[in-house]
């Protein structure tokens, strides 16, 4: 399995797409989905996320994301389901009611938060960082310095999170109880590693703009990069598709 | 005492990183690992303090078996040195830091206290100095000291040396052979041959995942076999020792079997004055 948002090379439908055309697809089919607040359209879009992770053998890597997402989305859902008394009342509260109005709501964003996110993941998963740059600063017309930002954010994610796991094991082996199953406790104990998370990740930041710096980041300019990024039909198709799903979702939402 | 019983591990259900791997670190020893990187070396270090749980075989802590202890519990009995000091240190001041084991494990009494206030003292630490605002070399020290401060009877040392330079690298390994000399068993990893040749009483090889040698420092540094199979390169008076025996046929033993700078002035020396 590869790791967090790190390219798997492959010759799968999209790794074959344009790299600016997946990032467009992944915004207009994010778009459809902040746009619908249909249960049952979103629930479709769920199914195309999923059938797409599939057929470009991420499922592995999906299964995983969809549990991080899952795990965030349900705070949200909750924080819903307490605040938002609509519909048949279930439950009563001290202050207001649960109802199926606010199940209903709580579904769909969890539904939605889940079919947002994977097509904007698999972007990475199928495309190189260098590629997503090259093409953004090439097609969509992105400063370098805007397109790199944006890549190396992405990239710093894993980077961070190795470095946390690291730190977690280091305290781990000076005896604070990261190995404890207590979440409230664990998360308790993780709040002084910002310090030194914090830390590395500023040397790092630091050194790795100190780098771009004296390798010239300032000299590039549009037409530095060498390989080009034609599109062909099957991005034509792709972006047909997306904004195809835009339009019904604009339909569904303005007949609800 | 450490024991390997036949371990094979590996990192998330991928290929194994060590494959059926066996030995024993009585107390008190002083072992160094060796071997190329991803030879497998952390990899142990990390299942001898329960970081990582073997996937097959037994890693034993004084007959406990590592599956059954967690590794905050193992902090007690052994301390872990990790490459970069800056994953271990959390704490805003040199004092707190070094009391942050105690307070981790709820024991700060006017005994850990004095205990911290010694080895500032022995370190030559400023106590209100900031961590992260101290050279790398006074960064890996404290890491060291914010360790050896909890007397564990077992110090883990992952590449205790990169980083350092010649003045801080001594000052590092001369604290680990007191300690040693004091009783505490050191396990250490090193590509620094010289460092090894120096310290260590004990050499492990190790190479794609296997013991390829355990034995006697200067028995395993001078196996021109194991020396080729783990891709080392041994400290420069066994080197020059090994390649006289290799294009000399009547070469005395002392300077045949010299590996350290002492022993091979001496074998020249007596020869000079007709010894041999």
């Amino acid at each position: 399995m590869a790791k967090f948002l790190e390219y798997v090379p492959g010759n799968s439908i999209l790794h074959r797409l344009n790299p600016s055309v997946k990032l467009v697809c992944a915004v207009l089919f994010a778009i459809a989905c902040f746009v619908c607040s249909n249960l049952v359209f979103l629930l479709i879009m769920l199914a195309l996320a999923l059938t797409l992770a599939l057929s470009s053998g991420f499922g592995r890597e999906t299964a995983g994301l969809c549990k991080a997402v899952f795990a965030f989305s349900l705070i949200l859902a909750l924080v819903i389901l307490l605040t938002t008394p609509n519909g048949v009342e279930l439950i009563a509260l001290p202050w207001g009611y649960i109802g199926t109005g606010s199940l209903l709501a709580a579904c769909t964003v969890v539904v939605r938060l889940m079919a947002a996110a994977i097509p904007l993941f698999l972007v990475f998963y199928a495309t190189k960082m260098t590629d997503i740059t090259n093409s953004a600063v090439k097609q969509l017309h992105v400063p370098y310095k805007y397109a790199f930002t944006f890549t190396s954010t992405v990239h710093f994610i894993p980077v961070f999170m190795n470095d946390m796991s690291a730190i977690m094991e280091a305290q781990t082996a000076r005896g604070v109880e990261f190995d404890t199953s207590n979440i409230i406790k664990k998360i308790r104990l993780m709040v002084p590693l910002c310090v030194p998370l914090l830390v590395s990740s500023v040397r790092k930041t630091n050194s790795a703009a100190i780098a771009a710096e004296v390798r010239g980041f300032n000299l590039r300019t549009r037409k530095s990069g060498y390989k080009d990024y034609p599109i062909g039909l099957l991005d034509g198709m792709a972006l047909g598709v997306c904004v195809l799903i835009v339009v019904a979702a604009f339909v569904v939402s303005l007949m609800a | 005492m450490i024991e390997f019983a036949q371990v094979t591990a590996s990192y998330d259900d991928d290929l194994a990183v060590l494959h059926d791997v066996s030995f024993t670190i009585n107390d008190g020893d002083f072992v160094a690992f060796v071997g190329t990187n991803g030879a497998g070396k952390s990899t142990t270090m990390r299942l001898i303090n329960g970081l990582l749980k073997p996937s097959a075989g037994e890693v034993l802590i004084d007959k406990m078996p590592t599956t059954q202890l967690k590794t905050s519990e193992l902090a007690r009995k052994m301390g872990f040195l990790f490459q970069n000091p800056d994953r271990q240190i959390c704490c805003n001041t040199v004092r707190e830091e070094l009391l942050f084991g105690f307070s981790v494990q709820g024991e700060v009494g006017q005994a850990e206290l004095d205990r911290v206030d010694a080895l500032i003292e022995q370190f030559g630490f400023n106590p209100d100095d900031e961590p992260y605002l101290l050279n790398r070399g006074t960064r890996q020290l404290l890491a060291l000291a914010s360790i050896i401060v909890m007397e564990p009877p077992v110090v883990i040392l992952d590449e205790p040396t990169t980083g350092l330079d010649y003045r801080e690298c001594e000052k590092v390994m001369g604290i680990v052979r007191q300690l040693n000399e004091g009783g505490t068993t050191v396990v250490m990893v090193c590509h620094d041959m010289e460092v090894v040749g120096d310290f260590a009483q004990r050499v492990i090889a190790m190479t794609a995942g296997q013991v390829v040698a355990d034995g006697p420092t200067f028995e395993v540094l001078r196996n021109s076999e194991v020396l080729k199979a783990a891709h080392i390169l041994p400290p420069q008076i066994t080197e020059i020792s090994l390649a006289l025996n290799q294009n000399c046929a009547q070469l005395p033993l002392p300077i045949a079997q010299a590996n350290t700078v002492d022993e091979m002035v001496c074998a020249l020396v007596d020869v000079e004055k007709g010894g041999f």
